[in-house]
């Protein structure tokens, strides 16, 4: 019973994790109608930002976050105006081409910058576990999942309660009659981008005590960030916030019950079954929508 | 698509048929070199490794060069080439043998490489010399004029399965037999044929093997994994692994507040600076590692080994950053030896005197000896066991290598 407990628990944290990881794209997804296959790379940027704010200014990688935010902030934001805004009417083929293109070129700018060897943010009492009960926790398991949920209430306020946010919720309705009520659809397109890499360096500012840095770790992430954006039904945030729990849980279990290399056998075929009965996912809006 | 790329190909092959022929008049009367090519990734995600293997073959060629060369007198004259991929590996292997005209290939490093390259020689008729990577079918294809001097994968796996049962259980004081063996490997082609083969040398040996478990190298989260090895008592740990899993396995082994009497890795993330540095000295103090001769080895069982960093330290002015160098140093000094004796660069004289190289172990600066096989495989060296102590990685045995004593334990 204990071992099943710390199994779940296990689980539910690493679904924290992964709901910092893909609340970013699910928001990008579902506004901008735009799958980035540079979100991993962004997180990448990220970890490597937070990696040099501690190890030159000596900030706590808790502390980088706050500037770490605000940069990924500004490059999400020159993203939209720069390379997707020029695109808006092209194929979505075209966009995706993009986005791959732009992580590619991200991924080897960091390699040519950082080179190959991997670093690692140095955080002292972060990786320390503590008791609740016979179950064990991480302290940095801990304010990732905190932060997760607070991150996706936080969100879930700004985009039904402000001027801002309704307008964003509008464009993704309907982005033709949006501008029809007097929305500037092009601005809330870059604030959204911005806002949505915002959440993946604040992702980036708390993975990376857990985890080393290194040029493809993107890569690690992001394809697991894309089930659960599905999952839980494109742009739907609480439907990430599902979607990152179903999938750490599955990824505990299977990895304790079945075999490690077969969680992700697990997973896909869940995911499958889920495209199959409920291809809008957990959460979409169904059918109707764009 | 398809058809100009064959014609590009033929178009290539002809116009290196032609700078052939042409380098050969033009080069009789210059004073005699042998042309040698040395492949390996010079740019690219393997560049490092790559690179500091290259270190080594080329101060074993200075070296020869500045004593005289071989055969009478005749310069080894060295042609780069950059693989960074087994495409490119084929195409700069045509261009060594047909362009520039090579008489032997050397290489590479890195496994899928050395598999493309050699493959292109075998078929040109170029001996070709593999100084450094360990898959195993490379030397098991048939192949006449490709050998291959470092160990490989079977090697390390035998190595770390017979360090349980001759070092690690004796100093634990307990049964071999008693010991609850656990193999964990990443699920690509290195971790599976490292890890395959140690679970068939364990059972072969009679030890208790309790899990074996596969996992991708991609893995964001062990902590399943901890709980099974936790849950099945586990002693003993064999892993095999790159950087990242070796780092997350280190954390989340403490985390899980899993201690297992000893932990095993075979090369990989367990031989390399950087998985020290992120999991800390402290936290992998005691974990083994089998590998390639290290720097930190007895040098009675390895001669010359503190004569080749002090050469290495006047080329490049650091220290070897990691053991390949050597490794490719002591397997070229070898073949070059042979290359002296064939007196010929032909391809039948020079498998004739390869295999005839008979070098005791204990005698060369990796303490490998040479005796290839007649797939073209070096049955004489072996991967010492080592250890991390304080923060550095010390040979521990065999007892004639060992610089420092076996420790108990992983983690202070």
């Amino acid at each position: 019973m204990d071992v099943f407990l710390q199994i779940v628990v296990n689980g539910l944290l690493l679904g924290g994790m992964y709901v910092l990881v893909s609340v970013g794209l699910t928001l990008i997804f579902g506004v901008i109608r735009v799958a980035n296959f540079a979100h991993g790379e962004l997180l990448m940027v990220g970890m490597y930002a937070v990696y040099l704010l501690s190890k030159y200014l000596g900030l706590h990688p808790y502390v980088a976050a706050g500037p770490v935010v605000i940069f990924l902030f500004i490059i999400g934001v020159a993203i939209q105006r720069f390379i997707m805004q020029p695109l808006m009417n092209a194929d979505p083929e075209i966009q995706i081409f993009a986005t791959v293109g732009l992580s590619t070129a991200l991924m080897n700018l960091a390699l040519l910058v950082f080179g190959a060897d991997m670093v690692s943010v140095q955080a002292t009492g972060l990786r320390e576990r503590f008791h609740i009960g016979s179950v064990r926790l991480i302290y940095a398991n801990m304010v990732m999942f905190l932060t997760a949920v607070t991150l996706v209430v936080g969100l879930d306020l700004f985009l039904t309660r402000t001027y801002m946010g309704r307008a964003i919720r509008a464009t993704s309705q309907n982005r033709l009659a949006a501008p029809l009520m007097g929305i500037n659809v092009k601005k809330v397109y870059v604030l959204t981008f911005g806002i949505g890499a915002g959440c993946v360096g604040l992702a980036a500012a708390l993975v990376a005590p857990t985890y080393p840095v290194f040029p493809t770790i993107g890569t690690y992430f992001v394809l697991t960030a894309f089930v659960i954006v599905v999952l839980g039904g494109m742009g739907s945030l609480y439907g990430a916030f599902a979607g990152s729990m179903i999938i750490g849980l599955i990824d505990s279990l299977s990895g304790f019950y079945i075999a490690p290399d077969l969680r992700e056998v697990v997973y896909f075929l869940i995911f499958i079954i889920i495209l199959i009965v409920r291809p809008t996912g957990l959460f979409g809006l169904g059918r109707g929508s764009e | 698509m398809f058809k100009t790329g064959l014609r590009t190909v033929a178009a290539v092959m002809l116009i290196g048929a032609l700078v052939y022929l042409g380098s050969a008049i033009a080069t009789a009367a210059s004073p005699p070199t042998i042309k040698v090519g040395a492949l390996y990734p010079f740019s690219g995600s393997l560049a490092l490794l790559g690179d500091e293997s290259f270190r080594g073959f080329e101060l074993a060629v200075e070296e020869i060069n500045a004593s005289g060369g071989i055969q009478g007198g005749k310069k080894i004259e060295l042609v780069k080439a950059d693989a960074l991929d087994p495409n490119q590996a084929v195409g700069e292997a045509r261009r060594l043998i047909s362009v520039v005209g090579v008489q032997a290939i050397f290489g590479t490093y890195a496994s899928t490489l050395a598999f493309a390259a050699s493959q292109v020689a075998e078929l040109s008729g170029v001996p070709y010399f593999e100084l450094g990577a360990i898959s195993d079918p490379i030397t098991e294809r048939g192949f006449k004029y490709t050998f291959r001097t470092c160990p490989t994968s079977k090697n390390f796996a035998h190595a770390a399965v017979d360090a349980i049962i001759e070092a690690v259980a004796p100093a634990l004081k307990i049964q071999p037999k008693d010991l609850r063996i656990a193999i964990i490997h990443e699920d690509s082609l290195y971790g599976t044929t490292v890890g395959g083969y140690e679970k068939q040398r364990a059972k072969e040996k009679g030890l208790n093997v309790v899990e074996v478990m596969p996992y991708s190298k991609d893995t964001v989260d062990m902590s399943s994994l901890m709980l099974r090895l936790k849950g099945a008592n586990v002693d003993v740990v064999l892993q095999t692994s790159y950087v990242n899993d070796s780092v997350l396995f280190f954390r989340q082994m403490k985390e899980a507040g899993f201690k297992p009497k000893a932990v095993i890795g075979g090369g990989g993330g367990y031989s390399m600076k950087d998985t020290e540095t992120a999991v800390g000295a402290k936290n992998i103090e005691g974990a083994f590692d089998i590998d390639f001769t290290q720097y930190q080895t007895n040098p009675k069982a390895a001669p010359g080994i503190d004569d080749f960093v002090k050469k290495y330290k006047a080329k490049y002015g650091t220290t070897p950053r990691s053991g390949h160098s050597l490794a490719n140093y002591f397997g070229a000094k070898a073949i070059f030896s042979a290359l002296n004796k064939a007196n010929s660069m032909d391809k039948d004289a020079i498998r004739t005197q390869v295999m005839n190289l008979d070098i005791p172990a204990g005698t060369t600066v990796t303490g490998w000896g040479v005796k290839f096989g007649p797939d073209g495989q070096n049955t004489r060296c072996t991967p010492f066991l080592l250890q991390w102590q304080n923060g550095e990685l010390v040979t521990v045995y065999p007892a004639s290598a060992a610089v420092a004593k076996l420790k108990i334990g992983v983690g202070m």
